[in-house]
């Protein structure tokens, strides 16, 4: 931070890579979406795509003309918009599920934007104490990040904003944080699962002391994290029995929806069926078989890549894991030039958001990760997200080419 | 990277990535490359199909084990529409004996989800089925399940209190799934059904199973809960069969005032449910439709009467427990009937000088006319709402009514502020204008009387809560409860009393109290009434326009009773 007073004048060339592949993920889905919605009885998905693609290009170029101190400047006010419409959608929310804000022909999804919003502000306050250390500083961040978990989760819409954390927890990674210091944080979850089995437990037990231990912290912290994490863990097993047999049974369908053989676990199988017959060739475009006989739930959104698997088998598939995979190691590449700590921490954010929906949701469609509501980014149908999605796609092209500014 | 000169977060970040991309990789190959042909061999030839094996039913039971609905095996015959050739719609109509036509109907109307099986016909018989069974192979997309039938045992004795089940047809049931429809099947429904169990087949285009769908495990069916109820069959079918006899539509309600079972509620008309039960045909349903007295409609908790001359027990409650009278109070003579203003409330014979027992004793009208001005009409509405009357006494019996009390704020609403007065205190002092109950309120209070105020609420489920009584405590006193008892025995006893001749040859020692209800056609015949030995009953028996209470409902109770008691050997 040598040259923290001086602004180094001149820019980089736009990351070519990272926009070619941005390119390639939306015609791969826009072909997989105008492919999904031949079946569906809905009209014009198709062409509502096209056009939130259109204003998602129109967003992507502010993202890369936007002045990332102004955004750092806006970031507090920004999230706290964010809360207010989750807020909003809490007690007015509409459609499906009620996860919507709908004004006219307006359907907005605030929880797709709250992300972005969380990524802001987790980034701003933690570059803000880099500057001027806070005692509880990381404590504070929590305290600010809780509004929008909560209000996602009252939806409720668990995938989400157990993604939302994941994602803060990535910048915490980025920001320096080791894997221990996550490790303690997340204590008291790990503690509450690992209560399952007596070696989970005594496992966890023993990386925990073993962090404390290199990390050279006092006995308080000592008793703090293993005294708190016992009763945390002997307490899991004594409220789960004090539940009734049916609010169990809601906690397990609300946890793992899969366990639903009605509902989400039969989505689950179709979706398998769906990738695995499209063997290494696939079945063609528009050939899908599984998706013609109507038996694939959710094609256009939630299981859209099932039916990219379906019609361009393992080569498609591959091809879209990988594209995904440069152009996450592009937009890290970009974090990690960036000077200025604020616009490094976005961008990673980013990276992170990419990383955590490509795993869970493609996780999803193979049967490997449960089914949550995450969309497959530049891929899924929706609006709020393709939109969102393109801005901090615009974002971390621009923090590629200004990266020397402080 | 700002700041930090170690570049671990980049490779430790990187590296998850990695490791998260290879897994995905990995499955993709799994699923694509080595099972690619399985799956493959699934999607294009054959399908998954879900195996629901419904759940038995619970079994319904009266309070001594009498099993009064349960499950018979049964099948119903289903189409896939889009694997179903047309070309053997005259075959398949001829086995399920279905008129021409029927079938592409049903196939039509189905269409529009074509991979959803459609019911053809439900509730066929072994026999029935067999015959399809043998053809199955020549007709794809055809199959045969297993769907137990409900089936009632005593159909027309409990058809208002079990009601009947019939097919699901929402969106999240299975195929031959059954829901209750009315009544306790409808109320316990959740409790009763049970959760059918799932098997996943790998099925191919003519519908024969290729092999179970690995992975994952079968769950067995999980029977529903079975129900006991308080009411005593045999009592429930002589009460039924006497109420027939009258020829008239009618109820009886019968509650054991000591713990509050209702050991029968029986209303006539009846049906029979098993019609619902195997698919009501529609001459049937235009039977029932046809029928003036409404079979379906239930009497017992779902109608509401005038109590008539049966609320004069609450009247005199009221008035002896507030001490607005005393037992030998006489007010001025019935001349047979009393003028207010311009209105003359009449009385059905001129009694003379009486007391409050003698009032009772012989249902004077003018007795209460005069006395009943002591008092409001605030008064006596919240007063007989201690007695249950205005509000439901149970939580389980559908289309419960809590009948009706006027009071003041209620005449006001009806007639408006001055367009109501003391006529209206008169007639509801005597159980007329607008005042309603349903025949179990009615036991309910003859239950009251008889266990001094300390009968708890009644209930038809065996197993529930046991409750506090209706009566709270000091709202009828000792001496009232005296006086009120003395009176309903001589309205059985002495001569003069209006129950005299129905209970004259009986071996029962019967407590009771009639009701004439006046309304357009013929008065509604009623009749309250406890007995305490051998067993502690209290009775409300209505009989629609069956006319005076004494002579139509009076005997009806007498007999219901006596021959229970008869053949239990109490008696």
């Amino acid at each position: 931070m040598n040259e923290g007073r001086f602004k180094l004048i001149g820019r980089d060339r736009p990351d070519l890579l990272l926009i070619t592949s941005v390119v390639i993920l939306l015609a791969i889905g826009l072909s997989t979406v105008y492919s999904a919605s031949m079946v569906v009885s809905e009209s014009g998905l198709f062409r509502r795509q096209v056009l939130w693609v259109g204003i998602g290009i129109a967003f992507f170029l502010v993202g890369t003309w936007i002045s990332f101190r102004r955004l750092e400047e806006i970031s507090p006010v920004t999230y706290l918009l964010v809360c207010l419409l989750l807020l909003i959608t809490l007690f007015l929310g509409g459609g499906p599920a009620d996860r919507w804000i709908i004004i006219g022909p307006l359907h907005i999804q605030p929880s797709e934007i709250a992300k972005a919003g969380l990524i802001l502000v987790t980034s701003w306050w933690l570059s803000s104490l880099r500057v001027r250390p806070r005692k509880f500083g990381e404590l504070l961040v929590f305290l600010t990040i809780l509004p929008a978990v909560i209000l996602t989760l009252l939806q409720p819409d668990l995938g989400t904003s157990v993604a939302m954390i994941m994602i803060v927890l990535a910048i915490f990674v980025w920001a320096g944080y080791g894997p221990g210091w996550i490790y303690l944080i997340v204590s008291p979850v790990l503690a509450a699962v690992s209560s399952i089995h007596i070696i989970f437990w005594i496992i966890f037990m023993c990386i925990l002391g073993l962090i404390l231990y290199r990390r050279k912290y006092p006995f308080s912290s000592w008793l703090i994290f293993m005294g708190g994490n016992s009763i945390v863990a002997a307490l899991t097993p004594m409220a789960w029995n004090l539940l009734e047999t049916y609010q169990r049974s809601r906690l397990i369908t609300f946890l793992d929806p899969s366990s639903d053989p009605h509902g989400a676990g039969w989505n689950i199988i179709q979706s398998e069926v769906a990738v695995g017959s499209g063997g290494i060739f696939g079945q063609g475009f528009l050939q899908g078989a599984q998706k013609e006989l109507a038996y694939l739930p959710a094609r256009h959104t939630d299981f859209v890549f099932s039916v990219w698997a379906e019609e361009t088998g393992f080569l498609g598939g591959i091809i879209l894991l990988a594209t995904f995979f440069v152009l996450i190691w592009r937009i890290t590449l970009a974090a990690r030039k960036s000077v200025n700590s604020f616009n490094s921490l976005v961008t990673a954010g980013i990276a992170a958001y990419f990383t955590i929906h490509v795993f869970v949701n493609i996780g999803m469609t193979l049967g490997i990760m449960p089914v949550t509501g995450l969309p497959l980014p530049l891929i899924s149908y929706g609006g709020s997200q393709m939109i969102v999605v393109l801005f901090l796609l615009g974002l971390a092209v621009n923090a590629g080419m200004y990266w020397r500014e402080v | 990277m700002y700041g930090n000169s170690k570049n671990w977060p980049f490779f430790f970040s990187l590296s998850v990535v990695s490791i998260l991309f290879i897994l995905l990789g990995a499955k993709l190959i799994y699923l694509q490359i080595i099972k690619g042909e399985y799956y493959r061999g699934l999607s294009s030839q054959n399908h998954i199909r879900v195996i629901v094996t419904p759940a038995p039913r619970g079994v319904i039971s009266d309070r001594n084990g009498i099993i009064l609905a349960d499950s018979k095996p049964a099948f119903i015959v289903s189409a896939v529409p889009s694997e179903f050739n047309r070309a053997n719609t005259a075959l398949v109509e001829q086995q399920l004996e279905m008129t021409a036509g029927e079938l592409n109907e049903i196939l039509d109307e189905a269409s529009a989800v074509p991979h959803r099986p459609v019911v053809l016909r439900e509730g066929l018989s072994v026999e029935k089925v067999s015959s399809i069974a043998e053809n199955l192979y020549r007709i794809p997309g055809v199959m045969i399940d297993v769907a137990p039938l409900r089936r009632y045992h005593r159909p027309e004795d409990f058809c208002h209190i079990l009601g009947y089940v019939g097919l699901a047809d929402t969106q999240d049931s299975f195929r031959g799934e059954i829901i209750g429809r009315t009544g306790l099947e409808l109320k316990l429904n959740e409790t009763l059904r049970g959760i059918p169990g799932l098997q996943r087949e790998v099925v191919d285009a003519l519908g024969r199973i290729v092999e179970e769908f690995r992975g994952t495990s079968s769950e067995d069916p999980v029977p529903g809960g079975n129900v006991s109820l308080t009411v005593d069959a045999e009592l429930q079918s002589i009460a039924i069969t006497e109420l027939e006899q009258t020829g008239m539509p009618g109820a009886a309600v019968i509650i054991d005032y000591e713990n509050g079972d209702i050991l029968c509620a029986a209303s006539v008309p009846v049906f029979d449910p098993n019609m619902f039960a195997r698919g009501i045909t529609q001459d049937e349903w235009n039977a029932i439709l046809d029928n003036q007295d409404n079979p379906l409609f239930e009497r017992a908790w779902a109608a509401t009467y005038p109590p008539a001359s049966t609320f004069k027990v609450v009247t005199a409650c009221w008035l002896l427990s507030k001490g607005l009278i005393s037992r030998d109070y006489m007010p001025n003579p019935c001349y047979g009937s009393l003028t207010l203003g311009d209105t003359e409330f009449g009385c059905w014979t001129s009694h003379g000088r009486l007391n409050v027992v003698q009032a009772l004793e012989q249902s004077c009208d003018v007795f209460f006319y005069r006395t009943v001005q002591l008092g409001s009409i605030d008064e006596l509405a919240e007063y007989s709402a201690c007695f249950g009357m205005g509000s439901r006494l149970t939580d389980v019996l559908t289309g419960e009514k809590t009948g009706l009390i006027p009071d003041s704020d209620y005449l006001n609403r009806t007639y408006g502020n001055d367009g109501w007065g003391l006529g209206n205190l008169l007639n509801i002092s005597i159980g007329q204008g607008e005042l309603l109950a349903t025949p179990l309120q009615l036991a309910v209070i003859a239950g009251i009387i008889a266990s001094r105020g300390e009968m708890p609420p009644p209930g038809i489920l065996l197993q529930r809560k046991v409750l506090n009584p209706v009566l709270s405590s000091d709202v009828v006193t000792d001496s009232a409860f005296d006086i009120v008892t003395e009176a309903m025995l001589r309205v059985v006893t002495s001569r003069r009393g209006t129950l005299y001749n129905a209970f004259s040859d009986s071996s029962l020692d019967f407590w009771g109290k009639t009701g004439t209800a006046e309304c357009p056609g013929e008065d509604h015949a009623l009749v309250i009434g406890f007995v305490r030995d051998p067993m502690p009953l209290a009775i409300c028996v209505v009989i629609e326009h069956g006319g005076h209470g004494g002579s139509i409902a009076g005997p009806v109770a007498e007999n219901i009773l006596s021959r229970y008691l008869v053949e239990r050997g109490e008696i």
